[in-house]
């Protein structure tokens, strides 16, 4: 070793060179280690930040851990976060920690400007805009104790960007998420049927609307194939052969209008007019298989327009026959007694068959006006307490002015409970319908009239010994103009409104009108109809009026023993 | 999330630890380092399913997998070092490569809190408990430095810093190092179930904010299963 005048030290004075060299290097990879470990301090702190800012989340979220993360980082012992709306100065603070920040930081910010002279007030509060459109200011606090950490500061104003990046991203998130909740919203509250289904035609969604519709609940229905589901096939819809559904996913045109028919909750055929259309993109929630095709179809129930439709058909029909066969005969009878001459007997009888038909007319001229006047809401019912057996008995007294009382057997208990009905209403109904049970079955077949109670209903029956309801047509000859076939080619005249009606009225007293096969097994139908008995009935009775004895009404068990 | 799948054991099933080089079962040698690794590997191992079963819920769901990659880079790495390597310069390795190996945060703060316990041994052959102690408080330091994180912050810490303090004080009392060893698991232990309460203040389960409360933070449980891989059973 030589000095830098090149001369030999003496050994005693090389020894001090040496230690305080071998000092220097020590001091030196001392201060490296420290430069690196800070350094890797710093890195570290990066990682974590970006790794907090790439983790998702909401917005509200993303803010409080931001704060969390930079007070952590600066060492500070508070801080805010105020974040603004794109095209707005506004700051709205988002988040806080640490002690008193609700206190010492204003709600809102008046744009960076204001943010920035508003901090910059306050000696212990350093301000960092962390990104300017849309505005977000961060705010960080030291403590009495000592200022912040610059290292940290520097680390933060490093990230500066990413930050904006991550609240750019949540802010885009939560306006999807928005958007996917109103779109969800608009879907799920849609009357009509919203079905997707993928490329194999299996369904990946169907709306509250269409679970209705269809009675399968949406995570039965996924997966499986909408043929399955809708049951468009067995329904009369379509042959599975041409489904709307598998055309568009296979030629991409959309379908405007089509009707086909699904089946039903309850397993009955639904008239539906359907578009359809095909969208490729990736299916939402599914990790892969971006870019695969499915169709949605917007099926709309349009039973009711048929059956206003059918009743239009039925209206018409029916008028134009019931209508015009009694006018016919009106003008033909009464122009043979205007212009020719004819005995007396044959006048009278004429003139009796003008009468008959003419009450036909007037009949079918009230149901007509029943039927509007059911359609008008509310239905006014005049509800009062009444005895069934008076009913009937009433009905019996009008009968017998035709001479087809002998037919009405009568079988009622003798103690039946007062009802509480609309007694004109009802009696319209059980004159309708016992009329038409004397009208379809044989003469001298008796119709008969018994009644039992329910619960809180009183249950009437009709017997007849007539050619019957077929089974099919039970739940339409409950419908407006519809006459079973069977009663169609009896040709006994008919208008289709009778059962309508009766079942519109009892329905409208809360009670059911059903059409049945008569329980004895014999040939027939049996209507039953319920009626609401009068609420506390004991009193108005005078059975069951005893005072409820004090204990329980049946033994109890003994216990143990 | 249930409970940990590690049974805590009685005091008195810890043995000392021993090894050929150990003297009286009082001071850790390099093939005792080995050793210990080795046994860290083994536990990781064992519950790597179960720690990312609970990473799934506060962090991304890597943390078991992660551990035993960063493991079994260490087991590789120490087949190649020389036998002779002192445990210090050992335990530099093993936290470099930990910071190379293990994927997340883990990594980087495992990482430092083994490179400053191999940095306070120094060049040490054999470490005495009161080194041992230092050692340990060191790891503790290093890693709240790094991670910029403090007791109750639901992280690693809340079991490390416990189990440090445990074994000072053992070994401050004058107690046996199978003593500190045992003070020490049954304190990461405790410090890991505190994590279940608290709100997490640190890392990705930061985003969770009151949802975080309620699970064991997984670090907290490798921790635990780090400190009590320190007995031989």
């Amino acid at each position: 070793m030589t000095d830098a005048d090149g001369r030999r030290p003496e050994p005693a004075e090389e020894l001090v060179l040496l230690r305080n060299r071998i000092d220097r290097l020590e001091t030196e990879s001392r201060r490296a280690f420290g430069d690196a470990q800070r350094e890797a301090d710093a890195l570290f702190a990066q990682y974590q930040l970006s790794q907090l800012l790439a983790s998702g989340g909401s917005l509200g979220e993303l803010a409080t851990a931001v704060v969390i993360e930079l007070v952590r980082l600066s060492g500070g012992e508070a801080g805010a976060i105020w974040l603004g709306e794109h095209g707005s100065a506004v700051l709205t603070r988002a988040a806080t920690v640490g002690p008193d920040t609700e206190a010492r930081s204003p709600f809102q910010l008046e744009g960076l400007e204001a943010a920035r002279s508003w901090s910059a007030s306050d000696a212990r509060c350093t301000g960092l805009v962390l990104d300017e459109e849309p505005p977000t200011f961060l705010a960080v606090w030291a403590s009495e104790a000592e200022p912040l950490d610059t290292e940290g500061l520097r680390v933060a104003q490093l990230a500066r960007h990413e930050l904006g990046v991550a609240f750019a991203g949540a802010r885009l998130r939560e306006a999807l998420e928005r958007e996917r909740h109103e779109l969800a919203a608009i879907v799920d509250s849609a009357t009509d049927v919203i079905l997707q289904v993928d490329e194999e035609r299996r369904v990946l969604r169907l709306n509250p609307a269409g679970e209705r519709l269809i009675g399968a609940s949406l995570p039965a229905a996924v997966g499986r194939t909408c043929a399955e589901v809708l049951g468009c096939d067995i329904a009369g819809g379509h042959r599975e052969a041409d489904c709307p559904l598998a055309e568009v996913l296979a030629f991409g045109v959309p379908i405007a209008y089509r009707e086909t028919a699904l089946r039903g909750n309850h397993g009955d055929a639904v008239r539906v007019a359907g578009s359809y259309t095909r969208s490729v993109g990736p299916i939402p929630g599914a990790v892969a298989g971006g870019g695969r095709a499915t169709a949605t179809a917007i099926l709309r129930d349009i039973s009711a327009v048929r059956a206003l439709e059918q009743l239009r058909e039925g209206f018409v029909a029916t008028v134009s026959h019931e209508l015009r066969t009694p006018l016919a005969l009106i003008r033909g009878y009464s122009d043979t007694l205007l212009h020719l001459d004819v005995d007396e007997a044959t006048e009278r009888s004429y003139v009796e068959r003008i009468h008959q038909v003419t009450d036909r007319l007037a009949a079918l001229v009230t149901q007509i006006l029943d039927v509007t006047r059911l359609d008008a809401d509310p239905l006014i019912l005049e509800r009062a307490p009444a005895s069934f057996a008076a009913l009937v008995a009433r009905l019996r007294g009008d009968l017998a002015l035709s001479g087809e009382d002998g037919r009405l057997v009568v079988d009622l208990p003798a103690d039946l409970p007062p009802i509480e009905v609309d007694s004109g209403r009802v009696g319209q109904v059980l004159e309708n319908v016992v009329a038409n049970a004397l009208k379809y079955a044989p003469e001298e077949t008796p119709v008969v009239v018994a009644a039992e109670v329910e619960g809180d209903w009183l249950v009437a029956t009709v017997d007849d010994d007539g050619i019957g309801i077929p089974e099919a047509e039970r739940r339409l000859v409950l419908e407006p103009f519809h006459r079973a076939g069977n009663v169609r080619e009896s040709r006994i005249p008919g208008t289709g409104l009778g059962l309508y009606i009766c079942r519109r009225l009892i329905e409208a007293h809360g009670g059911e009108l059903r059409i049945a096969d008569r329980p004895d097994g014999r040939r027939g139908t049996r209507i039953s109809f319920s009626l609401p008995l009068l609420p506390n009935r004991g009193r108005a009775t005078g059975h069951d009026d005893e005072p409820q004895p004090a204990g329980p009404s049946r033994p109890t068990e003994s216990v143990g023993g | 999330v249930e409970e940990p799948e590690v049974q805590v054991p009685a005091e008195s099933t810890v043995r000392l630890p021993t090894s050929p080089g150990a003297v009286a079962g009082q001071t850790v040698d390099a093939p005792a380092v080995r050793a210990y690794l080795e046994r860290a590997r083994r536990i990781v191992t064992r519950h790597a399913a179960y720690l990312t079963r609970l990473d799934a819920v506060l962090g991304d769901g890597d943390h078991g997998d992660n551990l035993v990659i960063g493991f079994r880079a260490v087991e590789t790495m120490l087949d190649e070092l020389p036998a002779e390597t002192p445990p210090g310069e050992l335990l530099q390795a093993v936290g470099h490569r930990l910071v190379a190996a293990v994927g997340g945060a883990s990594g980087p703060l495992y990482g430092t809190a083994f490179i400053e316990a191999g940095f306070r041994a120094g060049d040490a052959e054999t470490l005495d408990v009161t080194t041992l102690s230092d050692l340990l408080a060191a790891a503790a330091d290093g890693l709240s430095r790094r991670g910029r994180c403090a007791i109750g912050d639901k992280t690693i810490l809340d079991a490390l810093r416990p189990a440090a303090d445990a074994f000072a004080r053992v070994v401050g009392g004058g107690g046996s190092l199978a003593a500190a060893v045992t003070a020490a698991e049954l304190a990461a232990r405790d410090g890991m179930r505190s994590t279940r309460a608290l709100i997490a203040r640190r890392g990705l389960a930061l985003r969770l904010g009151e949802r975080s409360a309620g699970y064991l933070d997984p670090g907290a449980v490798s921790c635990f299963l780090l400190v009590r891989a320190l007995a031989v059973r």
